[in-house]
This record gives C-alpha cells, sequence and structure tokens, in this order.
C-alpha cells in the first residue's frame, strides 16, 4: 500500500511535470528523467505493440531524450518555434507500488495545444499516460513514459512539443 | 486563351498549361480547389500510382486498405497467393465492404445486407436471393477492380485508367531506383511490415515531392538537427562548391537527389562503422560477390521519387496521399531488408528520428510547408520562381539532366511531366 504522503508525492509529480512540458521549460523537464531512461509514445493506441519490430512515433533512450531537448534548444526547431501555448488536464490517477522505491502510475491526460508556427490551429490531444517512478535521495524521479495517444494511427500534425 | 485568376480562378476549368512554365510555376496551383479536382481526374484516377507493397499481405487472406485520391481501395492476396487491388464499395449500394486498415479476411462480407465477395472480388452470397429475376447474374456483381493492376520487385501499382502507358512504360529506367533499394538485401527483396506512420500537412501535396527531392533546403530547414546532432546530410550543407551531391531527372517527373558522389566510406548513409554489420556485409557479399557488395554499401539507398506519390527516402519508404487544395497526408514505413536482421533493428530506431510526427526532420519540413500555403495567398509575385541551376544542367551517360545537389533540376523535372500528364 502507498501512504498518503506518498501518493500526493505522486499526484505532485505527474502535475509538475505536465507543467514543465506545457510552459516548455525543456531542461527542467529533462531533469526529471533517470539515466535508464525509455520514452515511448506507440503507433497504436493500445499499449500491446513490440517497439522492437514495430514503429512507435517516440522510442527514446537517455541519449535520444537529450537530443531531442537540444533540438528545442536550439532555436531552429521550427516546429516548435515559437513553441506551441499548452494546458494540460490529468485525472484518473492509478498507482501500484512494486518494489522498494518505485511505483508504476496511470493517468488520463486531455492536452489543449494551439499551434502557433504556421497557421494558428487549437489542437486537441487525449490519452492515458503509463509513469513509472522512483526514489532517488527523497525525490520522485522517473524512468518510463509511455502515452498512449486516442488518435496514435491517425494521421497527426506535428508532436514535436513534450507530450 | 483563358487567363487563369490567382486564388481560385474565375473560371471553371483553368488551363494548367499556361501556368507552368519551365523556369517558373504560378501560384494558383498549389491554392485552387478547381486545379485539385483536375489532379485527381488527371493524374490521381489516370496514371500508376504506388498502392502498397506485396510483402504487408505475405498470406492467402491478407489485405490493406488504402486509397487513390478520395477513392477507397482494398489490396488483397487470394488462395493462388495472386495480389489484386479492388475499389473498396459493395456493388450493391455502395457501402465500403472493409473498414480495417489491415488483417486476415476468408471473404469481405458487406454489413448492410449481407452481400458477401471472395478473396478474388467475386460476388459469392446475396441473401434471400429469390427476390432478384432470372437475369440478376452474381458474374456481373463483383468487387470492381482497378483497370490496370501491375507491380515491380513487390511494389504494387494501380491505374484507375484502361489507357495510357504500361507500369514498364512510366517507370522507364527509373526502375533502376527501386532495383538501388532492393539490392541492399541480401535476399533481394524489402519486407514493408513495421507499420506506417501518418503525418498531416496542411499544405498542397506537390509540396512533397517538390520538397522531397529539394536539396536546396537542408541547410537551412534542418539546421537544428544538423547543429544539435549531426547526421550524414553534413556533407551537403555549407561551402557550395565542396558539396558533391547531384540532382537527377530520370524523366516522367521521377527525381532524384544523389548523395553517394558525396559519401567518403562505406555505411555513410547509415551513420555506422561497417565492422558492426559483418554478417549483413558477408550475407550479401554471398549475394553478389565482394566488389559488387562493397560498391552497393557504400553508394546506399536511393533518394527518390517516383511520379506521383511514391517516395524512396533512403531507408524509409513513403507515400501520400492528397486531400484538398491545402492539405495533404504523408505516411512512411522503415525500409527493412530481408536478410538483415541487426540492420533492421537500428533502422527501426533511425526510422523514428527521421520521419513523422514526432521525429527530428519532417515536422520542420511540415511546418515550412503550411508557411509556404499561407504565404502563397499573398498575391505578388504571381509566380514561384524555379530557375536555379538551369544553366548548369548537363545530360549524364544515361541521357538524365543532372546538376548540382542545390540546383532546381527536381522541380522543374516534377512540373515538366505534370504539364505533360494535366494536359491530356
Amino acid at each position: 500500500m502507498l501512504s498518503d504522503t506518498d501518493y500526493r508525492a505522486v499526484e505532485a509529480f505527474l502535475y509538475k511535470e505536465a507543467r514543465l512540458a506545457d510552459e516548455a521549460c525543456y531542461a527542467e523537464w529533462e531533469a526529471l528523467w533517470e539515466d535508464d531512461a525509455t520514452y515511448w509514445v506507440p503507433a497504436q493506441p493500445r499499449g500491446d505493440t513490440d517497439p522492437r519490430c514495430q514503429m512507435s512515433h517516440i522510442y527514446d533512450n537517455r541519449s535520444r531524450i537529450a537530443t531531442r531537448i537540444k533540438l528545442l534548444q536550439s532555436g531552429f526547431r521550427y516546429s516548435q518555434e515559437p513553441a506551441s501555448v499548452m494546458r494540460r488536464l490529468i485525472s484518473n490517477i492509478e498507482v501500484e507500488k512494486t518494489d522498494a522505491g518505485e511505483c508504476i502510475v496511470g493517468s488520463n491526460f486531455l492536452l489543449l495545444e494551439l499551434s502557433v508556427q504556421a497557421r494558428h490551429e487549437l489542437r486537441q490531444w487525449g490519452g492515458r499516460t503509463i509513469h513509472k517512478l522512483r526514489w532517488v535521495n527523497g525525490e520522485l524521479k522517473m524512468f518510463w513514459k509511455q502515452v498512449l495517444l486516442v488518435n496514435a494511427a491517425e494521421p497527426l500534425p506535428n508532436l514535436t512539443f513534450l507530450i | 486563351m483563358q487567363q487563369a485568376t490567382h486564388n481560385g480562378s474565375q473560371f471553371e476549368t483553368p488551363v494548367v498549361e499556361t501556368l507552368v512554365h519551365d523556369d517558373k510555376v504560378h501560384a494558383s496551383l498549389y491554392t485552387d480547389p478547381h486545379i485539385f479536382e483536375q489532379e485527381l481526374e488527371k493524374i490521381f484516377y489516370r496514371v500508376w500510382v504506388f498502392v502498397g507493397h506485396e510483402s504487408e499481405i505475405p498470406q492467402p487472406g491478407d489485405y490493406v486498405t488504402r486509397q487513390i485520391g478520395r477513392q477507397p481501395v482494398l489490396m488483397v492476396r487470394d488462395k493462388a497467393a495472386a495480389v489484386s487491388v479492388f475499389l473498396n464499395r459493395c456493388a450493391h449500394r455502395g457501402t465500403m465492404v472493409c473498414p480495417a486498415d489491415s488483417g486476415n479476411a476468408r471473404a469481405f462480407t458487406c454489413p448492410y445486407h449481407g452481400w458477401t465477395y471472395n478473396l478474388s472480388g467475386r460476388l459469392t452470397g446475396v441473401p434471400y436471393p429469390g427476390a432478384y429475376g432470372p437475369d440478376f447474374n452474381k458474374a456481373d456483381y463483383g468487387l470492381s477492380r482497378v483497370a490496370r493492376c501491375d507491380s515491380y520487385r513487390g511494389f504494387v501499382f494501380a491505374s484507375l485508367s484502361l489507357h495510357g502507358p504500361s507500369l514498364a512504360e512510366h517507370l522507364g529506367s527509373a526502375s533502376q531506383i527501386i532495383d538501388r533499394a532492393c539490392n541492399l538485401s541480401p535476399e533481394g527483396e524489402l519486407d514493408l511490415r513495421a507499420g506506417w506512420i501518418k503525418h498531416r500537412y496542411q499544405s498542397n501535396w506537390k509540396m512533397i515531392p517538390e520538397n522531397d527531392t529539394d536539396g536546396y533546403h537542408l541547410g537551412f530547414v534542418h539546421s537544428a538537427i544538423l547543429k544539435a546532432a549531426g547526421s550524414h546530410y553534413q556533407r551537403f550543407v555549407g561551402d557550395e562548391g565542396s558539396n558533391k551531391g547531384i540532382v537527377r531527372d530520370w524523366g516522367n517527373g521521377h527525381t532524384e537527389i544523389e548523395w553517394a558522389l558525396g559519401y567518403q566510406k562505406p555505411f555513410e548513409w547509415f551513420g555506422a562503422a561497417p565492422d558492426k554489420y559483418a554478417a549483413y556485409l558477408s550475407a550479401l557479399e554471398h549475394r553478389c560477390g565482394k566488389a559488387e557488395a562493397q560498391r552497393r554499401v557504400f553508394e546506399g539507398p536511393p533518394h527518390a521519387l517516383i511520379f506521383p506519390n511514391l517516395f524512396l527516402a533512403e531507408m524509409n519508404i513513403a507515400l501520400f496521399y492528397p486531400l484538398s487544395a491545402e492539405e495533404s497526408i504523408q505516411w512512411h514505413t522503415p525500409m527493412f531488408l530481408k536478410g538483415a536482421p541487426e540492420l533492421n533493428a537500428r533502422l527501426l530506431r533511425q526510422s523514428e528520428a527521421a520521419m513523422g510526427p514526432a521525429s527530428f526532420l519532417l515536422p520542420e519540413d511540415i511546418t515550412i510547408a503550411s508557411r509556404n500555403q499561407a504565404g502563397l495567398y499573398a498575391r505578388q509575385p504571381e509566380w514561384l520562381e524555379l530557375s536555379r541551376g538551369q544553366h548548369r544542367e548537363h545530360r549524364d551517360e544515361q541521357g538524365r539532366i543532372v546538376a548540382h545537389v542545390t540546383d532546381e533540376v527536381t522541380n522543374r523535372a516534377f512540373w515538366k511531366h505534370y504539364r505533360a500528364v494535366m494536359s491530356r
């Protein structure tokens, strides 16, 4: 069982991660990651595809997350220059504690993105996120984030912000 | 002669030939919905269009659904292993018989009134047949086949017109482009089963083939990735004189950027040291001999466009769909090589980085394409300039027009064929 204090900490982590992504705080968002990171957005809405033989939208290890962030910070990532204006809501949180110091967190999100790089267009994104978190020196870090987009298999506009 | 106006013609049928010159094209070609309708009729419903790859449907009963222009089609392998392309429409009341993207079926049953078609498209079942008269013959009500269907090394093309050049004539010598891709496989075959990623463009479809083989934009549109991570494209930006790439016009609207002249070692196109892929190289040598295998892994895959909708994007295969004058979709999948598992594993991750909505290259192209589309609504100047490198074009030993990688040979080649097809 997760204590109330731990549950609050997990919830606060999700909100903080969402805010950093929404506000394009790239370095702070990147600092939430552990070195054994997997950042995965499958190309299907369910989480049962095999990323070793099936295409994903994103299947980043730690070094590719760093490249993704460097691009966003370069000033020449035109698909996020200027950055989209975003706010996301998080709910339906379910936490499962695994072994000492780690937990798996499921949550739903609804994201409003105002794309401002060419024509201004308000886009909606939604889905379920699975985070795997661990306590490191009393602080939560993430080492796994899987985003199951409702429309993962459909033609998508640019997805170069932090989802 | 009718004069077209900008941003939507005042006439129902703009005379497209007058809008395409050798060195410039009119902005309305990208914005006019009447021209878009003509393109569906004269290009997508007439010329050979890429539909899919035979490896996507390996077993009898396997199918995928696609579109040709606005028309839904079904590519299916029948019990005798033959591949057919049908219009995805019940002969009774027009219902799409197969709604799924892909799958395996023993037959296709229309959900509306239960009409059933076998894998060869023949109507085999009509519920309550007594109500039809004696003249009703099921043989007259099969799924409609596309007028012509043909394939080249697994690439399946369809034409919705009975008339016109054969697929072999349409491809012409550009079949060598497909050969170059397939010949990287130790089995001589491709395997396109890793799934398609679909990316939405807010731009006219023609910007996709034009940009796909435009060698001029690389150092500008993609400077983020070139600065942040580096790539094999690094050799093709910067000083114009030291950039050894070229562009080629293969005829019939087929165009190519040739990077190989700028490579300095094998596998540069794959960003990998040759010793990492020793098993692959030895399998390839076994197939074609050491010298030929070395040549293939030095030159790498093609970066070429087969008119109108197939893009051999180095180690990816892409196709695109026109939706309206200002909306399009590009799909891509990694070009897995049969007999090269360790190479395919790396390729999967490269393919995610290269193309698609979350990748490191294409989102920038798409953003610029949207700005192009928006900018074209400004009415001055009326024309888009395409003369770059016209004075330094020459013909190579095969008679293909070639020039410096940053020259607009490929745009001119696309539009030359476009004008010919649209004038028929």
